[in-house]
């Protein structure tokens, strides 16, 4: 049996942009047209002016992190080897409460900090997924 | 609650245990004539039925409950708070005589099962999922770690804070006979058990199990002639505020419970002052931090100084989940607390017994969702 891989994601024409963008090294986020307002979780329609007009953009990476976990159990076998390790919720700089979650590489627990700037690089798990991770900006 | 007004008459549990070996139809039927029992009613009496787990109409033909005038089988929501909030709304507005809510709750795959991929995490819908599991964030557990999280950053509250409540809780469980877990428990136990998602630890995760139980509602008119004295429904409140990644809500710390208790207060000319006990959601701690804070029984950030006081506990200023908590009498997904408050405006808890009680709250979920209900002793 071949080792199991990571959980892929299953893209629709409003979730693929992320991930397509993520592959060539751009953080893409959902953007209404119409208002202007960032969405993410993608969705078919803005809660704020209720148009249908949605586009994607590029967006510049650096947020700060609203809360973080520590994980010190698997609840998929790819993730065994990894433990500890950091899940974290970040506030992006573009907009109040646009938060995404991702993961804080290159910083140790006791190290993160509420409110920590931090800025997006990517990681390749495997040819087909590369997913957006944070890592503090130097002070 | 407009309409007729409407009571708690009969409350019941399968033979809930950790791989019971029983199926959710078993579990219903064992907790749907508990139910009955404690009512003095029979099946011939019922003629509305709702859950969530598994099928109410399922449920009702097993028992031989026929015609069903009521039915509903409700989806992710709330907790128990959900098909009991819609029993209750069938009776007041007629739809139903004798109403029976479930929850009927099996026991999900261990995180040992997961992580050597034995078992997988179901998930019907990867289009949000997507945006969490690739980051290795696929369980309840890791949601609450960082709503925990939070929550300790901006309150007063400490993880030792956290040790006080799981042993406040194991206190009642110790004199429940219903509880699974009843051995005393130390804060320095509590703190030297495995973190899941830190600072989430094992003991802040209700205890995984099999469960059915079943609440039977009616009028306050029929209650009058039941076995049991009769527990009023005085308000009710759905709430929601968010989709259901808990991860994106817009704050972690103030959620759907605070929404959800001013709706609640609004609906009644009762106060928190006249609550006796409040038996409140503990999937996880947090949401009964959040919980105590939202209806009013403290200061909000000030849950954990006023546990640590010892506010929860039974000679405190608001006992809490006297029944021990999900923590402790195992994973029956909110209709513990129910029964729990029933049971005590009943004044059959026994070492338990909140001396005089006559109103009790009682109150499901957390972050996206929450529901609430207002009990009195008719």
């Amino acid at each position: 049996m071949p080792p199991p891989g990571p959980p892929l994601p299953v893209t629709d024409a409003l979730t693929e942009p992320f991930w397509a963008g993520a592959r060539e090294g751009k953080l893409v986020i959902q953007r209404c047209r119409g208002c202007g307002l960032y969405i993410h979780l993608p969705r078919p329609a803005c809660r704020r002016c209720q148009s249908f007009d949605l586009g994607h953009e590029a967006v510049s990476g650096r947020g700060t992190v609203y809360s973080f976990t520590e994980i010190h159990r698997a609840f998929h076998p790819v993730f065994v080897d990894r433990l500890p390790y950091l899940v974290a919720v970040i506030e992006l700089d573009e907009q109040p409460g646009l938060r995404l979650v991702s993961n804080l590489v290159r910083i140790a627990e006791p190290d993160v900090r509420f409110g920590m700037p931090v800025q997006v690089e990517f990681e390749q798990l495997i040819p087909e997924l590369t997913i957006p991770v944070f890592t503090r900006v130097a002070p | 609650m407009n309409g007729r007004r409407v009571a708690i008459v009969g409350v019941g549990y399968s033979q809930v245990g950790r791989h019971s070996g029983l199926s959710e139809r078993h579990h219903a039927a064992q907790a749907g004539l508990a139910a009955l029992d404690d009512a003095g009613l029979t099946v011939a009496d019922v003629d509305g039925v709702t859950t969530w787990g598994g099928d109410a109409i399922d449920f009702a033909d097993t028992l031989g409950i026929s015609p069903v005038n009521w039915h509903l089988n409700v989806g992710v929501s709330p907790a128990f708070i959900t098909p009991a909030v819609h029993a209750a709304m069938a009776v007041a507005t007629g739809h139903s005589e004798v109403c029976m809510a479930w929850r009927i709750m099996m026991q999900q795959p261990s995180g040992a099962e997961l992580s050597a991929g034995s078992a997988a995490l179901r998930s019907p819908d990867m289009s949000d999922a997507q945006f969490l599991y690739p980051f290795g964030d696929f369980s309840p557990t890791q949601w609450a770690g960082l709503l925990m999280n939070r929550y300790l950053h901006e309150s007063d509250c400490t993880e030792e804070h956290f040790a006080e409540f799981a042993v406040a809780q194991r206190e009642y469980a110790v004199r429940n006979d219903n509880a699974l877990q009843r051995e005393p428990l130390t804060a320095e136990a509590y703190l030297a058990a495995p973190y899941i998602s830190k600072p989430l630890r094992l003991l802040d995760c209700d205890y995984p199990c099999d469960s059915g139980s079943a609440v039977i509602f009616t009028t306050e008119e029929r209650a009058r002639d039941l076995r049991q004295p009769a527990v009023l429904v005085e308000a009710s409140a759905l709430a929601a505020i968010h989709n259901m990644t808990f991860e994106t809500l817009p704050d972690m710390v103030r959620t759907a419970p605070v929404h959800c208790a001013e709706v609640l207060w609004s609906r009644t000319d009762l106060t928190p002052a006249d609550v006796d006990c409040a038996q409140l959601y503990d999937g996880f701690s947090v949401i009964t931090f959040q919980w105590l804070e939202a209806l009013g029984f403290c200061d909000p950030g000030a849950a954990g100084p006023f546990i640590a006081a010892g506010g929860t506990r039974l000679t405190g200023a608001m006992p809490t989940n006297t029944d021990g908590g999900a923590c402790n009498v195992g994973r029956r997904h909110g209709a513990n607390f129910c029964i729990e408050a029933t049971r005590q405006l009943r004044g059959q808890c026994g070492d338990r017994q909140v001396g005089g009680a006559e109103v009790a709250v009682w109150a499901n979920a957390v972050g996206p969702f929450a529901g609430a209900m207002l009990l009195t002793k008719a």
